[in-house]
């Protein structure tokens, strides 16, 4: 990291920047010191099954939505749905590379932020590189990467499993408009709405499909830990959306393994905690 | 149903073909799919079913406590949509039950009234090729999670099916009459009491009869939730959701817990 320009210095954005971007293209050189935000459980986890953490890496990007597209229209909304694909793709090939130039075999621990903006999406990824204790630099299309946590990723390799990579779909529909008389009609009756039902259930399809087509894409027998975010998007008014994203798995080992637990009692008495608000 | 609907009745048979040929998706956590590999299950498939449902409205008396039965009409028939669609899925699947589900109301701005249900779980199947649908034939639901599931299990008690009671209650005002006389005194108030113990009562045996429906032996992890949703401070749904459950095996050997310190914080 360098330090913060002194005050008295004018703050040269563009220098700034080109310097961020060429300290990304240079190979890490170190091999000593690394960073990380795992904790020490996750650490011991990792050693456990012969892995060790090797740099903190992370993808970055937005990308834009063509102007006007929420308001009117049918069916899905392709310009948002691919922007998402698009900004999603690129930061994962962005953490790929960074993590193979820092001599990582995969990532784990990622964390995901994406948001939805009427004029652009963001997809952000940061996470740390691992790798077996040792082992020499794979190629950016060799690494993979997961949002699962390094505890998560050590028990899914003693149960016989490999994760592969991300996969996420996201489809944006239009709700069609209900006729004004409609509106007042079942104003005061129980009934369903129709046509969001249905455009939630085409979005969510889509996405639903393009995330498995993504695990397809990487080998995988399966997508573990799916998350979702789904419904209207607050600044439009008939517009719905869907995403789910999960990690691929793939069974490494010939079979699964068993883990044959235990049932335990803690002994532990929950912990009080103090604040403020308890004291009131 | 339009051609967009039988466009998308078409994507969700490509999606649900990929998913027969041996693609898994999950919500499950790593714990949770261990557990669940542990006794025997493998995930199918994410099985979801919605509903975005319109509320009538109902006129309530300002002094009377009553039952809305317009609205507990409208909660119920919404979460049941949902909750079928998530079941007719997994059955699609060929899945023997559901676990982990999670049912949620959302509402949104776009709709005075309006709310989306919403049902989502992950599909399970029995490894070795025993059918464990239940009494009526179709996948069994339950909001365990992969642990509890696990842990149920190993009692030799099999779940049968997601039950739930909903009861809609608008508990009368007190008259002015009624407050003042009361005022300064420690009283218990009854018509709060009753109103709050029959609306309860309602949910629960609600819940109950579907229970004996499934010809279900008990209910585990039962929660009662109360919600006023938009409908301000007098009106309040009581919604009572559980595990049916019903013992399936005899033979079981119940591990003796070890007691442990965990040096955890």
């Amino acid at each position: 990291m360098t330090n913060p320009p002194a005050a008295k210095e004018p703050f040269n954005l563009k220098d700034e920047v080109r310097r961020a971007v060429a300290s990304l293209e240079m190979k890490s050189t170190s091999t000593h010191s690394t960073t990380s935000d795992l904790s020490i459980d996750e650490e011991l986890n990792l050693h456990s099954i012969g892995w060790e953490q090797v740099e903190l890496v992370s993808g970055i990007s937005v990308f834009s939505v063509p102007a006007g597209l929420w308001n009117w229209g049918q069916g899905e909304i392709a310009g948002a749905s691919k922007a998402h694909a698009q900004a999603f793709n690129h930061a994962i090939s962005r953490i790929h590379k960074e993590a193979a130039d820092a001599g990582g075999h995969g990532v784990v621990g990622v964390h995901i932020e994406r948001s939805v903006h009427p004029s652009h999406v963001e997809v952000s990824l940061l996470g740390t590189a691992v790798r077996p204790i040792g082992a020499s630099p794979v190629k950016p299309e060799e690494v993979f990467v997961s949002d699962l946590s390094a505890r998560d990723f050590a028990l899914l390799m003693v149960a016989g499993w490999q994760p592969l990579g991300l996969a996420c779909g996201a489809s944006f529909v239009y709700a069609p408009r209900r006729q004004m008389s409609a509106v007042l009609q079942q104003s005061s009756q129980n009934i369903e709405l129709t046509n969001f039902t249905e455009a939630m259930y085409s979005s969510r399809e889509s996405a639903m499909e393009r995330m498995q087509q993504m695990a397809i894409a990487l080998k995988g027998t399966g997508v573990v830990q799916v998350n979702v975010v789904e419904g209207p998007m607050p600044f439009a008014t008939h517009a719905v959306g869907f995403a789910a994203w999960g990690t691929v798995v793939r069974l490494a080992k010939e079979s699964h393994q068993l883990m044959h637990p235990q049932m335990v009692v803690s002994l532990n008495d929950p912990t009080a905690v103090f604040d403020a608000a308890t004291l009131a | 149903m339009s051609e967009e609907a039988s466009e998308l009745a078409r994507t969700t048979e490509h999606r649900l073909e990929e998913l027969e040929k041996g693609l898994f998706t999950s919500d499950l956590s790593v714990n949770e799919f261990l557990l669940i590999k542990e006794v025997g299950f493998h995930p199918v498939g994410f099985v979801m079913g919605s509903s975005i449902y319109h509320t009538g409205i109902q006129t309530r008396k300002w002094g009377q406590s009553q039952e809305l039965t317009k609205l507990t009409e409208a909660m119920y028939n919404a979460r049941e949509l949902a909750m079928t669609r998530m079941e007719e899925e997994a059955a699609e699947l060929g899945a023997d039950g559901v676990v982990g589900v999670r049912l949620d109301v959302n509402y949104y701005e776009w709709g005075k009234d309006a709310a989306e249900f919403i049902a989502v779980g992950t599909a399970v199947k029995a490894e070795d090729g025993v059918s464990r649908l239940n009494k009526l034939g179709k996948p069994f639901t339950s909001d365990l999670s992969g642990q509890d599931f696990w842990t149920l299990l190993q009692t030799g008690y099999m779940p049968q099916g997601l039950v739930m009671g909903t009861c809609v209650y608008h508990i009368a005002h007190r008259g002015i009459g009624q407050t003042l006389g009361t005022t300064g005194q420690n009283v218990e108030l009854p018509n709060f009491t009753q109103a709050l113990y029959e609306a309860r009562e309602l949910a629960m045996t609600r819940m109950q009869d579907e229970a004996t429906q499934l010809g279900a032996t008990g209910i585990v992890g039962v929660r009662l939730e109360e919600k006023t949703h938009q409908w301000g401070s007098h009106t309040i749904e009581f919604l009572s959701l559980g595990t049916a459950v019903s013992k399936t095996s005899d033979d079981i050997t119940l591990a003796k817990p070890i007691t442990i310190i965990s040096l955890d914080n």
